[in-house]
């Protein structure tokens, strides 16, 4: 059976491409979003539309007006019952596909090793920055069989200057030497958004109020797993190999409400997949609960992602959790479950590093 | 389920292929395959295209010829589900066709077409926003938006704006001709046609210049109204027939092929000619050379494959053709005689530069 890993795309029978979210799932369930949508199998509200392989699509988006979302939410859950989730071990809902319900699996790895393939000539520009970024990390030591290619790469439905290039690294061992080697390399076709660009997105777009506009560049400024290559967007996405995930769907995830905490960052290695999670030390809580010991900070989305190193202090919101396995019990705040794109949950949520 | 020429269709083994006519042998699509995964069979000598998450070869009829062969020898051994043996020709020339139990999805221009139309304009990128200015347009006409199509990359979604070509399907031979009618009598302040100096290019590729004179061939390619530049974009208009007006009927005919022959004759009727596989009825044909078998037959028919001789003679003009000559049978009716120009095989052997149909200049 395929390995449904995060960043790949499968085609559902209704013919609805999901763009997966974790590398692990609940047995014979894919955690994924909607990504494109036909628009004569239902109507959304508030979303883009796509002429893709033949048909409008919508593209389907959970950054959006949260009244909207909900709708959008209530039209998949009355359409399309089976994809919405709802999990009796997390007390919550996610998004997906049942296994059962999956037409075709993209495979990104075997996508790159047939773009590798082509030669040079026969490329365009977009392609032959794809190229280039791949060169870039098999100079830092990543093995190319461990790299892939997903999105509108993969598909090939992408627009030179304009599409992101999203690049797949399996192995989180892999991922940490992308960003380490990114961090130090100055090969002039690579660029990365400056702390006023960074500022500049600051001010024209709503970031949470829980940062200062100097906290949010510091933050931001630092992540290598976005950048310019040759003019084109690239998005790295770090993937677990099958025999490293981590995240059990069988131990029971009791929500306790939303928590303000601090705490220093003990280990990160895990915040760069998605689900990932930090660990952490000296932790309190400050705010919507009694003053618990937080293990972890997990996270589901991306933008928390390599927030913080190991040895920070960090500041965050989010769902405090008490996790139960067979074999440990203890506390945890999670980001970005699905519902916070319907919740007021979602505006408060943030993690961020005190280092401005 | 009638498949329209033009249409995409993609199978299970990850062929892309184009429908190549509107009747089809029963379980059976006649294609042309247009992009060919690697993994089996690949071809330095063809482009490569990077689709679909694959590599693929892009078939280009017009490379060397020996490499072709090979090529397609390769393709017949590694994909011999998809090598046709018709059973109407005594010798059956090479066709390709998908079965029907290895389509993956059946790519519709006219419904593709539709939902492009149904989409906001701020959602649409530059290259979609040509074409839907292109048919809004050509709606203009008096033909109806299911009248129209959109195809190949633009359908597929793999174009590359600025360089990609925009291939519009008319559905209906009547519309079609009433639609070039249209734009030979109307312009728009986006619409260009090639020029002569753009045909003169035209010409020097696929070795027109073996058999054409540069002056008359272009001319007669100037006159026509389906290919031209919107907006800077390319555009091709192809008539697809629909279902009740196909001009022959797959079985209801059989193909004798008796050699390879030169005729030339007067141009009676055109209509068929803007359609694949199109067709020129003709009369007072003479015979100019080539295989004696072929000497003294009266042709009724000129019979094409390949879309440059769309719309090319109009009834009256004098033409030359060179091709196979068959004797067809049907089912009911006299036994009469064609010339075949641009079977699959013609590309595989000398026959491609020496088929032809052109105008007589006097």
């Amino acid at each position: 059976m395929a390995y449904f890993h995060e960043a790949a795309l499968v085609d559902s029978i209704d013919d609805v491409q999901f763009k997966i979210y974790s590398n692990t799932h609940p047995k014979g369930f894919i955690i994924a979003k909607p990504k494109y949508v036909p628009s004569d199998l239902i109507n959304l509200t508030g979303l883009k539309k796509r002429f893709l392989f033949s048909k409008s699509v919508f593209r389907f988006n959970l950054f959006n007006n949260k009244e909207i979302v909900k709708r959008n939410l209530d039209a998949i859950r009355e359409k399309f019952p089976e994809y919405i989730y709802k999990c009796e071990k997390h007390r919550n809902w996610f998004l997906g596909l049942p296994e059962k319900k999956v037409k075709k699996f993209y495979d990104a790895k075997n996508g790159l090793q047939e773009l590798l393939k082509v030669p040079i000539e026969d490329l365009d520009s977009y392609l032959k920055a794809t190229r280039k970024m791949i060169e870039i990390l098999g100079k830092a030591g990543i093995p190319m069989e461990n790299l892939g290619i997903s999105h509108s790469t993969l598909l090939g439905n992408y627009t030179p200057g304009k599409s992101d290039i999203d690049i797949l690294i399996f192995g989180i061992g892999n991922g940490w030497k992308a960003i380490r080697h990114l961090e130090k390399s100055e090969n002039p076709s690579l660029k990365w958004k400056s702390g006023q660009d960074w500022a500049k997105y600051y001010r024209d777009r709503v970031v949470s109020k829980a940062y200062s506009e100097e906290e949010y560049v510091a933050n931001m400024v630092r992540k290598k797993d976005d950048g310019f290559i040759d003019g084109n967007v690239f998005s790295l996405f770090c993937i677990e190999n099958e025999n490293e995930s981590w995240y059990d769907w069988e131990a029971e995830h009791e929500p306790l409400g939303t928590v303000n905490i601090k705490a220093k960052v003990k280990d990160a290695y895990y915040s760069i997949v998605r689900p990932g999670y930090y660990e952490l030390e000296d932790s309190a809580v400050l705010e919507g609960y009694k003053n618990v010991p937080i293990r972890r900070i997990i996270t589901w989305a991306r933008p928390f992602n390599l927030q913080a190193k190991e040895g920070e202090h960090i500041e965050a919101c989010g769902l405090l959790e008490k996790f139960k396995s067979e074999d440990v019990e203890f506390y945890q705040v999670v980001m970005g479950y699905f519902d916070t794109y319907t919740t007021d949950r979602g505006e408060k949520e943030y993690l961020k590093a005190l280092i401005s | 389920m009638h498949f329209h020429e033009s249409s995409i269709i993609t199978t299970i083994d990850g062929l892309h292929c184009q429908v190549y006519g509107n009747q089809h042998p029963d379980g059976k699509i006649l294609v042309k395959p247009k992009y060919i995964p690697t993994n089996k069979i690949s071809s330095d000598s063809l482009p490569y295209r990077f689709i679909s998450g694959r590599k693929m070869n892009r078939l280009d009829l017009w490379i060397d010829k020996d490499k072709l062969k090979s090529y397609i020898d390769a393709f017949s051994k590694s994909y011999s589900e998809y090598i046709f043996k018709s059973r109407l020709h005594e010798k059956s020339p090479l066709f390709f066709a998908v079965p029907r139990k290895n389509i993956e999805r059946v790519y519709s221009p006219r419904e593709g077409l539709s939902d492009l139309m149904s989409m906001p304009g701020k959602d649409l990128d530059e290259h979609l926003r040509t074409v839907v200015e292109l048919i809004l347009f050509l709606l203009k006409s008096n033909l109806k938006l299911k009248d129209f199509g959109v195809t190949y990359s633009t359908l597929m979604g793999h174009y590359s704006p600025n360089m990609s070509d925009i291939n519009i399907v008319v559905y209906g031979k009547r519309k079609f001709w009433d639609l070039m009618e249209f734009l030979d009598k109307n312009g728009h302040k986006d619409l260009r046609w090639k020029s002569y100096e753009e045909w003169g290019e035209f010409y020097k590729k696929r070795n027109r210049y073996v058999i054409h004179k540069k002056e008359i061939y272009i001319r007669n390619m100037h006159r026509k109204k389906s290919e031209g530049f919107f907006r800077k974009t390319l555009f091709i208009i192809f008539a697809v027939e629909n279902e009740d007006e196909a001009w022959f009927k797959w079985g209801e005919e059989k193909y004798k092929r008796l050699g390879v022959a030169r005729f030339k004759a007067v141009v009676d009727d055109n209509k068929d000619s803007i359609v694949r596989p199109g067709c020129y009825k003709i009369s007072g044909s003479k015979f100019i050379d080539g295989d004696t078998a072929c000497k003294g037959l009266q042709i009724s028919k000129i019979v094409f494959y390949s879309r440059d001789y769309c719309m090319l003679a109009y009834p009256g003009e004098k033409i030359k053709a060179s091709g196979i000559v068959e004797e067809v049978t049907p089912k009911s009716g006299k036994i009469y005689h064609r010339i075949v120009i641009g079977y699959f095989d013609s590309y595989l052997n000398g026959r491609r530069d020496n088929e032809y149909i052109k105008i007589l200049d006097d």
